[in-house]
């Protein structure tokens, strides 16, 4: 337990993306997330959400102010630094993001494998927990593009949670998901918040996360505006 | 952080990398470089002074050998000078008064020139006239060689300066003649003036020297004069010349004899009254030796070296006017000249030392002051990371649903206190609403991780406790036992935890004092800024919602106790049933055919796949699933559980389906469940097996009933038993017992429970479980 982690885990400080590298509107966005927050950001645009995620990994050039990565700014770090810290992030995406020469089960171990010295084994024992938790027979070895697409959104949740994420950065995931899906996704991520980890929840429609609505610290809307804070509850 | 990622991003180097430079190496190496640059511009100077000093000395010298010169050529001057003289004035008269001429000439220059000893004045023909001064050195002495009855004699005639005759004598001359002696001989075809060599007259301690003159007279005879000239008076002349302080000079001839110079005359003596063993000894006289050498090898002018350690300047030149081959050499130590250089050098090296002593110092208080700065900026930090931390617990406490509500178990305050004040363990207490007792709400012990609670304590155990709490001071107390406010809470609740310090904080709401905070061997307490004073806060709103309700029947007695009398409850009960596998006769008495339980315990048991290859290993598996059936068997019996059923690899026990609510139901499912563990731990253990079991336990609502034909079995639907399987399949470790929060509220006065965390469960939401570690 280190929920006790000090400070946001993530912290957007009137950072100004640029608009011609990201097609984010140019205007200050401000956030604070601490660890075990929940925060559901509404978007209706797909692509914006995914590059809001990419803002959020250090991924989009800054015009101005800063984005905060548990205390560390994403600008001030060497490249060593910046790719061991995506190292803690857990990650769905709407872009396609699987590398098809390799088995699912790599895609979904690659960034234990590659950013920690865990054991293979270890590894391969937690991805099957998590698979068969996120109702998968067990660990997936057929390349991506051979797994149903809810087969792959159960392997893209799986590859999410590995490891001790301290930042999870979910866009839609329930979206067309069956309903198991969604409880398994849902105790997954509570799990995630009681070990500390901040949750951004990148919504198309606020259907999806109203069972979850107890949970929820704190609600935006991505607009062209830049990010507005919505009164929940 | 995670101990396993191979880079970890928040280790900045850098940092602290720039601090030492910037506060301990800079300064440093500005002292370094200060230090060296005073050494460097000390070096310089005493360099650039030895240099000036040597020229100086080099000139100086130069300068005394022009005047020792021009003394020696002035004291020889009178011989060499006044031979040309005297040749000149007694060639051109008449032979009759060659001889007065020649007196009165030298008579003359006797008198007032006081290094002349003596002139000669000889003839082809062997005549040979003197004048001396007498040996008092006051009046004259003209002698003459004379032929009395064929014998040679020397006349004297003895004269006043005032001309006037004062006696005469007559001695013996033997056989001599004139034109043998040296002075007469080298002056054979020449008209220079000629020297001889020094001799010594050992009488009168003399070291004569003659120059001597060739020249015709009128009457055609060849005339030789000559004057002795002593060479005393040189000496005692070099004797009185001081070059610089100890330095002195000396006349040395080419050949290294010593003509003039300090304390000839005991050289003299040394040498046995020999001029041509009078030469330099480097015994005696080393640095003229020394310097002799550098003059025959490097010829006349300055040169200096170094002899034992000292560095010496000697300066050779040749005499003018003087016999050949005379060198004039001076010697003087380079410190005559120097010394003074010297001192300023050492002066100004002192100089250099206090500065480099004052720059330490002051290096010194700069890394001093820095160091301080540095210590209170990492102070600072301290206390700003402890505000974040505190800040971070708040939020921890704040996002906690439900948190006012005294019915939902607020873990976070206590784990969080525990956490911030990184003490051993934190517990809330509340006033029963007479004040007659105190009841924890919870406490969290941070070492076991584990929470417990609903122990009671009353006011007429611990009298000074209660009224140091009522007095609403918060105080801390280093040694609890020896306190008299709070020694019996120290022997009552510390001790069997082993903790010696507490620190209680009053719980202040609208009705007062309602409770307190306690916190044992709390090492951050005093460094705590708000956050005991917010959980405060917080405690007491909750306590003030229940702080109005009747007062309550607290549970005192202990849990053996209380096992005891639920098992004499539950004797009424009827018989266990064992279904299934584990069935026996159906014994349906007092079950109706199907219906609802308001409050039934489910323990589901759900063993993991063994791995078996072998009809060997299967026999022995089997065998031991018998023993621990029987065994379950056993247990179920003594607890009175109301049915055991067996389904795959679960095993699903029941108690408490009654149409009234059992309390004693949970009581004893618990103890089994306990009971159990350990007894599948000791016979996995004996067989060389890992726990391969876990448990869930819930409590609630659940429907059952007898199904089928007869034999029927009977079973029970409902949440209570899916989420006691949940429990079961989510237990952490193998070897646990996971409960559900119900279960931790009704039992956790009697137990000790592990917080698991919060976590979603399909239909139920939000939840915690907990780990039931053990009784308590």
């Amino acid at each position: 337990m280190d929920t006790r982690a000090t400070g946001p885990v993530l912290e957007l400080n009137k950072a100004v993306p640029s608009f011609d590298e990201s097609g984010l509107p140019p205007v200050p966005f401000s956030m604070r997330l601490m660890p075990g927050d929940c925060a559901v950001v509404e978007a209706r645009d797909a692509s914006r959400t995914t590059i809001f995620a990419d803002m959020c990994s250090g991924l989009v050039p800054l015009t101005d102010g800063s984005v905060k990565f548990m205390g560390l700014d994403w600008n001030e770090l060497h490249d060593r630094e910046t790719n061991a810290l995506r190292g803690r992030i857990g990650r769905m995406t709407r872009r396609q993001s699987w590398a098809d020469f390799l088995g699912t089960h790599m895609g979904i171990m690659l960034q234990q494998l590659h950013h920690t010295t865990r054991d293979m084994e270890d590894v391969v024992a937690e991805a099957t927990r998590l698979s068969e938790w996120f109702g998968l027979p067990g660990l997936p070895v057929l390349r991506p593009t051979m797994l149903s697409d809810g087969d792959l959104l159960r392997a893209a949740c799986v590859r999410a949670f590995m490891g001790r994420p301290r930042l999870l950065l979910l866009e839609d995931p329930l979206e067309a998901s069956s309903a198991d899906l969604e409880a398994a996704f849902l105790g997954a991520l509570t799990t995630a918040r009681d070990k500390g980890a901040g949750v951004i929840w990148l919504v198309r429609n606020n259907a999806v996360w109203q069972g979850y609505r107890q949970g929820i610290t704190s609600m935006w809307r991505l607009a062209d505006d830049g990010l507005v804070a919505v009164r929940t509850g | 952080m995670s101990s396993d990622e191979i880079v970890d991003p928040t280790f900045q180097h850098d940092v602290s990398i720039r601090r030492v430079l910037l506060h301990l190496v800079l300064p440093l190496l500005a002292l370094v470089l200060g230090i060296l640059a005073v050494v460097l511009i000390g070096v310089h100077s005493y360099r650039t002074t030895r240099a000036g000093v040597q020229s100086l000395t080099h000139e100086l010298l130069g300068a005394v050998q022009h005047y020792i010169g021009q003394e020696v050529s002035d004291y020889i001057m009178p011989a060499a000078a006044g031979n040309i003289i005297a040749a000149g004035m007694i060639g051109h008269v008449p032979a009759a008064v060659q001889d007065r001429v020649f007196y009165s000439y030298g008579g003359a220059m006797l008198r007032s020139v006081p290094q002349i000893q003596s002139f000669y004045l000889a003839d082809d023909e062997g005549h040979f006239t003197l004048i001396t001064r007498r040996k008092d050195g006051k009046n004259q002495e003209r002698t003459t060689l004379q032929v009395r009855n064929g014998h040679k004699v020397f006349h004297h005639d003895y004269y006043t300066d005032d001309g006037e005759k004062i006696g005469e004598a007559d001695d013996d001359a033997k056989d001599y003649d004139p034109r043998n002696r040296p002075w007469y001989q080298n002056t054979e075809n020449s008209n220079e003036i000629k020297w001889t060599q020094p001799y010594l007259f050992a009488t009168d301690k003399q070291f004569v020297m003659t120059s001597s003159m060739r020249f015709k007279a009128q009457d055609g005879h060849t005339l030789v004069f000559a004057t002795n000239i002593s060479l005393n008076e040189l000496s005692g002349f070099l004797d009185k010349i001081k070059v610089g302080k100890t330095g002195n000079a000396i006349i040395l001839d080419s050949k290294g004899r010593v003509m003039a110079g300090r304390h000839l005359m005991q050289q003299a003596e040394a040498a046995g009254w020999d001029p041509n063993k009078m030469v330099l000894n480097p015994k005696t006289h080393p640095v003229f030796a020394r310097g002799f050498d550098h003059y025959r090898v490097r010829g006349v002018g300055a040169h200096s070296f170094a002899l034992n350690g000292k560095r010496y300047v000697t300066i050779a030149s040749l005499l003018p006017n003087s016999s050949e081959g005379w060198i004039l050499l001076l010697s003087a130590p380079e410190s005559d000249f120097s010394s003074f250089a010297e001192q300023s050098s050492r002066q100004s090296l002192q100089f250099a030392g206090i500065i480099i002593v004052f720059s330490i110092v002051l290096a010194g208080l700069l890394i001093r002051q820095v160091r301080r700065s540095e210590r209170s900026d990492r102070r600072l930090e301290a206390q700003a990371n402890q505000i974040s931390r505190e800040v971070s617990a708040v939020q921890q406490v704040a996002v906690t649903p439900r948190l006012f509500e005294l019915s939902n178990d607020s873990l976070v305050l206590t784990e969080q206190l525990a956490h911030m004040a990184q003490a051993r363990r934190a517990s809330i207490w509340r006033f029963l609403h007479d004040g007659s007792a105190m009841i924890c709400e919870d406490s969290y012990d941070l070492k076991q991780d584990t929470h417990s609670g609903g122990f009671e304590m009353s006011r007429t155990e611990m009298e000074a406790f209660f009224q140091a709490i009522e007095e609403g001071e918060a105080f801390t107390v280093a040694r609890a036992a020896s306190d008299p406010r709070t020694a019996q809470f120290e022997r009552l609740v510390m001790r069997e935890v082993g903790t010696r310090e507490l620190s209680v904080h009053p719980v202040h709401n609208a009705e007062g004092i309602v409770g307190a905070l306690v916190l044992e061997d709390a090492s951050m307490a005093e460094h705590l800024v708000y956050f005991v004073d917010l959980v405060g806060s917080i405690t007491g709103v909750r306590l003030a919602s229940i702080y109005n309700r009747s007062a309550e029947q607290p549970d005192a007695q202990s849990t053996a106790d209380a096992m005891h009398q639920a098992l004499q409850q539950a004797a009424s009960l009827p018989a266990t049933r064992f279904d299934n596998m584990l069935m026996r006769a159906p014994q349906m008495g007092g079950v109706s055919a199907s219906g609802i339980y308001p409050a039934v315990a489910v323990l589901v048991i759900t063993f993991s796949d063994p791995v078996v290859d072998g009809s060997a290993e299967t026999a022995q598996l089997l065998a031991l699933i018998d023993h621990l059936a029987t065994e379950v068997q056993r247990i179920a019996l003594e607890r009175h559980l109301f049915a055991v059923e067996v389904a795959g690899h679960r095993l699903i026990c029941m108690a408490g389906c009654t149409a009234e609510e059992d309390p004693t139901a949970l009581i004893r499912m618990a103890d089994a469940a306990l009971t159990m563990r350990e007894t599948f731990m000791a016979a996995l253990s004996a067989s060389n097996l890992e726990p391969v079991f876990t448990m869930g336990l819930d409590y609630g609502a659940a429907f059952g009933g007898a199904v089928g034909e007869e034999p029927k079995v009977f079973n029970l639907w409902g949440q209570t038993v899916s989420v006691a399987e949940l429990m079961a399949q989510g237990a952490s470790d193998a070897g646990t017992i996971q409960v559900t929060e119900r279960v931790y509220t009704e039992l956790r006065d009697r137990y000790l429970f592990r917080s698991r965390g919060a976590f979603f469960a399909p239909h139920l939401g939000l939840a915690r479980a907990y780990i039931l570690a053990a009784r308590r």
